[in-house]
């Protein structure tokens, strides 16, 4: 197999041009966010003249910008919104579509096949189409800027339904029939048998619906109303139309505040990250 | 599986399905139908929609702004989702190749803008973007190039940066699962391309790329299906000017909320979701055409 690998193997210049490009692409991913730190660390007149070699780094680093991004916006307040939906939508989100794909894999019902049809159904439509009514119906329920009103509507989704009933599809039925001859209800079926086998599954789509909930933004723009219910990416929105602040360092220190700990936990937990977000992209 | 499917009756399947079913049905289901309705009404969300038949559409079709919305649409998805496809591809290719240094780093960086927040690459490329103070014009100039674009307002342009960033915001994700699919192809395949006398890029080309096709349509036809529904990126780049160059569809049943405009938005909605379709069917159709053809 070596041999076969080294006989593969391109000649030597074709081999650097081809880590030349791939790394230089890896800067243009890291470029940005540096770029991003850099500046949230300059003075002002550094951040606003045009470029040399001697101002691509602060001179002397600005950490009082930090402390006027904190003063000029509510940052801690949008985190604690942001925080909030996610953590609920993820839990509740995982939970509900991994009790209806356990339905969907294993049990006997009528109408399976009409409903499990219609539920993926539902992946094909763009929200376009139904957040009119998802808006008019949040207001009947008083969910407008509320929690409430950006988890509730993502409690189930076609695509998490989906994917929780292909994972449970693989557990033997030799386990659940032993469970069910022990005297477990079905509940206690999912529970002790299903949920500990699918566990990774329901990880790596819990962290797929935390990055969405987190990320998300055209519902939220429809949907919160006030300051005090932002979530972050409504405020850097506001922020990115300079509703708070003129200066860019300053707006810059905050976009760092808001994205940073995100960057730093998938740093940390790449692997499963890769796995949530792009795998279960794959739906296989 | 069929012994417990033979026993016992339905009602414990409701029982897990009536909370995930209900919320899909009242938040998703219920009012996708009744947005499909409300586009053969007028209606400003008080009082009693009145029913105008096809007037939306009608008057969609002589709407000034609604024809360059459509064209810009279609525009984006042309030109961000193929290059952002094979981009990705390639660089798998590259990374996954034995005597490549470094995958797991190339991979996270790649990867990363897929986790963050597209109103927060909006706004920090933004920066980056600046005539004056931007980086990307730095380097233009520190390259020779004197007249560097004013990227966000010149002409075609803000569309270009749109693309740019879209397709520099994607690639990570296909990279990932072209590797995923690099890993099953049969090394028999690499060992006949071998003795055949085949070139590295040759195998690329006939060999690779054929294998994950399936993973090629996957990406052409979610990222197709994304891209009609762009918004975030346009809202946070170029949102703030109304511009014939930039205004999209979807920017565009917004707007028409924002000013209670509720059966001419469901109309618009109407559009994107009957492109999205025919979409669809027509790239799974030539995969159907093209899978009996080989």
């Amino acid at each position: 197999m070596d041999a076969s690998a080294r006989r593969r193997r391109p000649p030597l210049p074709v081999v650097l041009l081809v880590h030349a490009l791939v790394y230089a692409g890896v800067a243009v991913m890291a470029v940005p966010l540096l770029w991003m730190v850099a500046t949230s660390l300059k003075t002002e007149a550094e951040a606003g003249a045009s470029p040399t070699f001697s101002t691509l780094l602060p001179n002397a680093p600005q950490w009082v910008n930090y402390a006027r991004a904190f003063e000029s916006a509510r940052l801690e307040r949008y985190y604690v919104n942001s925080t909030l939906a996610a953590v609920l939508t993820t839990v509740l989100g995982v939970a509900h579509n991994a009790l209806a794909g356990y339905a969907f894999a294993k049990l006997r019902f009528r109408g399976r096949r009409v409903l499990l049809g219609v539920a993926l159904a539902t992946m094909m439509v763009p929200v376009q189409v139904y957040f009119i009514f998802a808006y008019l119906l949040c207001t009947r329920l008083g969910y407008v800027d509320s929690v409430q009103a950006l988890v509730v509507p993502f409690l189930a989704s076609g695509f998490g339904i989906f994917y929780m009933r292909q994972a449970i599809l693989a557990v033997p039925d030799s386990l659940l029939e032993a469970g069910r001859l022990d005297g477990m209800s079905e509940f206690e079926v999912f529970w002790h048998i299903v949920r500990p086998t699918v566990w990774p599954a329901m990880c790596a789509l819990g962290i797929f619906t935390f990055v969405f909930s987190w990320n998300n933004f055209f519902w939220p723009l429809i949907v919160v109303d006030s300051e005090r219910s932002k979530t972050l990416p409504l405020a850097l929105a506001d922020l990115s139309a300079g509703l708070y602040v003129d200066s860019w360092p300053v707006q810059m220190a905050a976009a760092t505040i808001m994205v940073g700990p995100m960057v730093a936990v998938y740093l940390v937990l790449q692997r499963a990250f890769v796995q949530g977000v792009a795998l279960t992209g794959m739906k296989e | 599986m069929l012994s417990a499917m033979r026993r016992g009756s339905s009602l414990p399947a409701y029982g897990f399905l009536a909370f995930p079913l209900a919320a899909l049905f009242l938040f998703t289901l219920a009012p996708t139908i009744a947005g499909l309705g409300l586009s053969l009404f007028a209606w400003d969300g008080g009082g009693v929609p009145r029913f105008v038949g096809l007037s939306n559409f009608e008057d969609l079709w002589a709407d000034a702004a609604f024809r360059p919305a459509l064209r810009n649409t279609l525009l984006f998805v042309a030109l961000s989702v193929p290059p952002t496809v094979v981009i990705g591809f390639l660089l798998a290719v590259a990374v996954n190749a034995s005597w490549f240094a470094g995958k797991t780093i190339a991979r996270a960086a790649f990867f990363l803008p897929t986790i963050l927040s597209i109103v927060a690459i909006g706004f920090v490329w933004r920066w980056l973007l600046d005539p004056e103070a931007g980086l990307v014009n730095w380097a233009l100039r520190g390259v020779g190039l004197e007249q560097p674009p004013d990227w966000l307002n010149d002409g075609w342009w803000p569309m270009a940066s749109i693309v740019l960033v879209s397709v520099w915001r994607g690639v990570g994700f296909c990279m990932v699962l072209y590797l995923a699919s690099l890993g099953s192809i049969s090394r028999s395949l690499y060992e006949a391309a071998e003795v055949d006398g085949a070139g590295p890029w040759s195998v690329v080309r006939h060999v690779t790329w054929p294998q994950v096709a399936p993973t090629t349509a996957f990406l052409l036809i979610t990222g197709v299906i994304g891209a009609l529904q762009v918004f975030d990126i346009v809202f946070v780049m170029t949102g703030q000017v109304e511009s014939d160059r930039t205004n999209v569809l979807n920017l565009y049943v917004y707007r028409q909320f924002t000013y209670g405009q509720l059966g001419y938005a469901a109309a618009i909605g109407v559009v994107i979701f009957t492109i999205t379709i025919l979409a669809t069917l027509a790239q799974l159709a030539w995969y159907a055409l093209r899978g009996k053809g080989v």
